[in-house]
């Protein structure tokens, strides 16, 4: 039996519903709404894996009773262990490479895109919520990296100041996925790989978060692969598991960014 | 095709190919950079690697410059024994830990190691000097990293934290090994190379946390991996007392 817990298909969520519909699986889908922290339901399946949150946010897949969290991982277990077209490069290199793109895009986007989109949309929908008890709920999280994620968006870290240096750090990123697609259509290689999936969950926001990184004169190479990895039944399929009908304005925190600076 | 692999010691990143590489009984060119004289932001380096970063492992036409995703390149393109499990589930597992090794628990011990061996290791030169090499480096997040190591600007907070992360992680592996043999599951696979390049030297840097009364099970995991010949050769090819840490695992008769 095929699992999926998750909520708006959006960013880490949309990943591992986009790679199920490529692969035409058949899944039960337990939706929670994440803006209302209804993830820290403490009757969804656990293990030691998906406590420590190395993404912070994000779905569990459950398959015959294991547990498979992170989304990158995610992608490449459905890959490998369902039935379906290849959804893994064929040739090693083409492999190295996705897993590479899977690698770096998930420190940088992963870090960059949920602060740019819990500051402009998730950041309201919590003032909607009794602060006291918001606050009590979020000092319970459980790992503190996990809590800092939230504890940032109460806490008004996200100036302006800070998402201007957010916006900065995302032209790294986008302008090597925008060189990268000089060479050919999809990321690692002649195929359409989970590379594409992963890189595309969290690129599809950026026309609407950072329009002055992600545009057609600046980036007109990544704005045609969104169109192409858009217009994939697939996505069409992931997207339909909206109960909101505005998936892109979903957003939950993500991965910590590098310690380092 | 000949295999070229650019390193510095058998630790940490270098260390992961390395290791890999011994395993698959892969012959290779090494190609030592000196991670303390910045060879690997020389031109000649850069014009295998632009980004400066080690290692990089070059193969027929194709090059690598990511260190785990290459450790499974290895494993996928050559003969030889298995580094992967057979099982997916497994699979996904092995990849779980070397992502929790890479992005949370070596980033707080290197945080601790740069400014304990790196930084002074590389500080004596004059300022200007050091200066003009941080100049070089094309990564923006590695000339942060440098200039704090050299100039010792880590704060003790941010110390304090990546001690806390070390301790913790530390207990959260030694409980994983409770409950597999290995990092996967039942067999030695890249997630336990991964893993033992980060933490070989875990019972000397951190002796009251990590040794054969607290620790049992990751002390036994290291020995054994350090038993196999495949580490015995790779570690043989380090040039400074940085891998001779390794001669610590050696176990002592008993008493």
């Amino acid at each position: 039996m095929l699992e999926l817990y998750t909520s708006e298909p959006n960013t880490f969520f949309l990943k591992p519903l986009i790679a199920l519909a490529e692969k035409q699986a058949t899944f039960i889908l337990h939706y929670f709404d994440a803006a209302r922290l209804e993830q820290f339901d403490p009757r969804r399946p656990e293990c030691t894996e998906s406590r420590l949150h190395l993404e912070r946010e994000g779905p569990v897949l459950v398959h015959d009773g294991t547990i498979i969290v992170s989304t990158f991982f995610m992608l490449e277990y459905i890959a490998d262990a369902l039935a379906g077209p290849a959804l893994m490069p064929r040739t090693a290199y083409d492999a190295y490479r996705a897993r590479a793109w899977g690698q770096y895009l998930g420190a940088q986007l992963g870090s960059i895109v949920p602060v740019l989109g819990c500051a402009r949309y998730l950041r309201r929908r919590l003032a909607q919520l009794d602060a006291a008890a918001l606050a009590a709920r979020v000092a319970a999280i459980e790992p503190i990296e996990r809590r800092a994620g939230w504890q940032a968006l109460l806490d008004g870290s996200y100036g302006e100041t800070e998402l201007e240096a957010q916006r900065h750090r995302l032209r790294a990123p986008v302008g090597r996925i925008e060189k990268a697609l000089a060479d050919g259509p999809w990321l690692a290689g002649p195929d359409f790989s989970i590379a594409d999936i992963d890189a595309y969950a969290m690129l599809t926001v950026l026309p609407d978060l950072a329009p002055d990184v992600v545009n057609p004169q600046a980036t007109p190479r990544v704005l045609e692969f969104l169109g192409r990895v858009g217009s994939r039944p697939s996505v069409r399929d992931a997207l339909a598991t909206s109960r909101t009908g505005r998936p892109a304005e979903h957003f939950v925190p993500g991965v910590e960014a590098s310690r380092w600076g | 095709m000949p295999v070229t692999l650019y390193h510095w010691e058998p630790n940490a990143n270098s260390g992961k190919p390395m290791l890999t590489l011994a395993e698959k009984g892969v012959a290779y060119e090494s190609r030592y950079l000196d991670l303390l004289q910045f060879d690997q932001h020389k031109p000649e380096y850069l014009a295998v690697n632009p980004d400066g970063t080690i290692p990089a492992m070059v193969h027929g036409s194709y090059v690598l410059t990511e260190s785990t995703p290459m450790m499974e390149y290895v494993d996928d393109a050559f003969p030889g024994p298995p580094l992967k499990p057979a099982d997916p589930k497994a699979r996904w597992r092995m990849r779980w830990w070397m992502r929790f090794f890479d992005a949370y628990f070596a980033p707080s011990l290197s945080m601790i190691g740069w400014s304990i061996f790196v930084g002074p290791a590389a500080r004596h030169r004059p300022e200007a000097e050091l200066r003009a090499a941080i100049d070089r480096i094309p990564l923006e997040a590695r000339r942060i990293a440098w200039r704090k190591a050299l100039f010792n600007e880590f704060s003790a907070e941010e110390l304090a934290e990546s001690k806390r992360r070390v301790l913790f992680s530390t207990r959260v592996l030694e409980e994983h090994l409770g409950r597999h043999e290995w990092i996967a599951g039942d067999t030695f696979s890249l997630g336990d190379i991964n893993g033992f390049n980060l933490g070989y030297a875990l019972p000397l840097s951190q002796p009251d946390h990590c040794n054969d009364d607290k620790t049992p099970r990751i002390m036994e995991w290291l020995r054994r991996i350090y038993e196999r010949p495949a580490t015995r050769e790779t570690w043989a090819k380090g040039r400074t007392p940085l891998s001779a840490r390794i001669s610590m695992l050696e176990r002592r008769p008993h008493a």
